[in-house]
């Protein structure tokens, strides 16, 4: 390729990344703050159900539980949410290269692969955790599991085999798709399908699809267990309703895992706005519920394929590495 | 004639805290004691899930021509941004700083690609200065 031919490609990427940061700014979590339309009503499907098919985000950089140092503070005023952002995204940013080596592999590529949104939710909340109303996890029971995200199944300590590692590097599961949905680095987005008796939440991240029946059928029995867990949902005038048991014991959500009662509620809100909100109920590991609230904003963009598996030469990668290690330690032995 | 250059600096690093959340644990796979940085002529980029992988070309200082593979994230990502397959085309010269893969092999992490003209490529998002959504 000649020199001119190379600066006219890099025109076109400089002029294609250019193009993205206007995609972003097609999608301004902004949008979901000005105040609800009065003339807005519920779009309805033909059977008379609340509307709410589409591709939906739940990307938001509000963390779970509420900062100590935001103890007392609900809510932001919008003013200091911008501040906040910058702060918090500033911290996040993966192209600083201001840590030890260790932290720089771990941040691994340029904040350009990230997709966690920039914004906090559009209510202002300071966390997700709405309830207890301190924002914070309430305190586990006395011997209850430890908390955790990526599951049980693979504590990440051990490099064997592939059975030896978390679910996320298996490709099995990456917890934030679900259920429940909580926003994570990327593929924050979630596309709902609706029938007259089924409602389908198929999750970008990992392209898990939850089937939910609407019309009431008998229990599973007590122990056959999913990944996802078994799911019940009914309506609750013009909410939702999704209740999930039934999870096996090799994953888990901050700890709850087999013993898990999941209630979550969507409620259409705006015409690009979904609330979403989900309970955590598992007396074996919390000492009561503990309830989350994420806005859902519209994606009017596309739903992308994530064939984890197809593609997941990092697993042998890690493993490869592991072998690497031991040879080398066993060389340093012998010597 | 584009002169590529192969440097591998070792250094007596220790390793440090808890590694960002990620799809893998990228410090069982690459390595912090070998920060590495590649000038080569892209010949692939596979936007393939869950980690994309940009290869090049790296000519040594023997002329021994190497190809790397240069990991990077979710392509959905860069979709949404609009970039493509044909967004970085074969040809291209880029400079990789990254780590070298624990187990020897021609693989390393990219935490920096740029051009030779010093550009950075694939940078954005909540970089300090960017756009807010």
């Amino acid at each position: 390729m000649s020199d001119p031919e190379v600066q006219m490609h890099c025109r076109r990427i400089a002029c294609l990344l250019a193009m993205g940061i206007a995609a972003t700014l097609t999608i301004p979590p902004a949008f979901a703050q000005t105040p609800a339309d009065p003339d807005w009503t519920v779009p309805r499907t033909p059977d008379g159900r609340p509307e709410l098919q589409g591709l939906w985000s739940y990307a938001t950089i509000t963390p779970l539980e509420r900062p100590a140092d935001l103890a007392d503070k609900e809510f932001f005023t919008e003013e200091e949410a911008r501040a906040w952002e910058d702060e918090r995204l500033r911290e996040m940013n993966m192209d600083r290269r201001d840590g030890t080596a260790a932290q720089d592999v771990s941040r691994a590529y340029n904040d350009f692969w990230w997709d966690r949104g920039n914004s906090v939710v559009s209510t202002l909340r300071t966390s997700l955790v709405i309830d207890p109303p301190d924002g914070r996890i309430p305190l586990r029971v006395p011997g209850g599991r430890g908390r955790g995200f990526g599951g049980l199944a693979g504590l990440g300590g051990r490099y064997d085999g592939p059975e030896d590692r978390p679910l996320a590097e298996r490709c099995i599961l990456l917890g934030s798709g679900g259920a429940p949905m909580v926003p994570t680095f990327y593929n924050n987005n979630v596309q709902l399908f609706q029938t007259g008796d089924h409602v389908v939440l198929v999750n970008e991240m990992i392209h898990d699809a939850r089937i939910v029946p609407l019309t009431p059928r008998s229990g599973l029995p007590e122990d056959i267990r999913l990944w996802l867990g078994d799911s019940q949902g009914y309506w609750d005038g013009d909410t939702l309703v999704v209740e999930t048991t039934h999870f096996n014991d090799r994953r888990s959500y901050q700890g709850a895992a087999e013993n898990l009662h999941l209630t979550e509620r969507f409620t259409r809100t705006g015409e690009d706005t979904l609330l979403y909100q989900f309970t955590i109920d598992d007396p074996t590991v919390y000492t009561r519920p503990w309830t989350v609230e994420i806005p859902l904003w519209r994606n009017h963009d596309l739903m992308y394929e994530y064939a984890c598996h197809e593609g997941n030469e990092a697993l042998a990668g890690v493993l490869a590495g592991a072998r690497a290690r031991e040879a080398a330690a066993a060389e340093e032995e012998d010597r | 004639m584009r002169h590529a250059i192969l440097t591998i600096a070792v250094g007596g690093l220790l390793m440090g805290p808890a590694t960002a959340r990620a799809h893998h644990a990228f410090t069982a796979e690459f390595d912090a004691n070998q920060p590495i940085q590649l000038r080569g002529i892209v010949t692939k980029v596979e936007l393939i899930n869950p980690h994309s992988w940009i290869h090049i070309d790296v000519t040594g200082d023997n002329g021994e021509v190497t190809n790397w593979a240069i990991e990077g994230g979710t392509p959905n990502t860069l979709f949404r941004q609009g970039v493509t397959q044909g967004s970085l085309p074969p040809g291209v010269e880029v400079i990789v700083d990254g780590y070298r893969a624990i187990d020897g092999s021609f693989r390393a992490n990219g935490r920096d690609i740029t051009l030779t003209d010093g550009r950075k490529i694939f940078i954005g998002g909540s970089s300090p200065g960017a756009p807010t959504q």
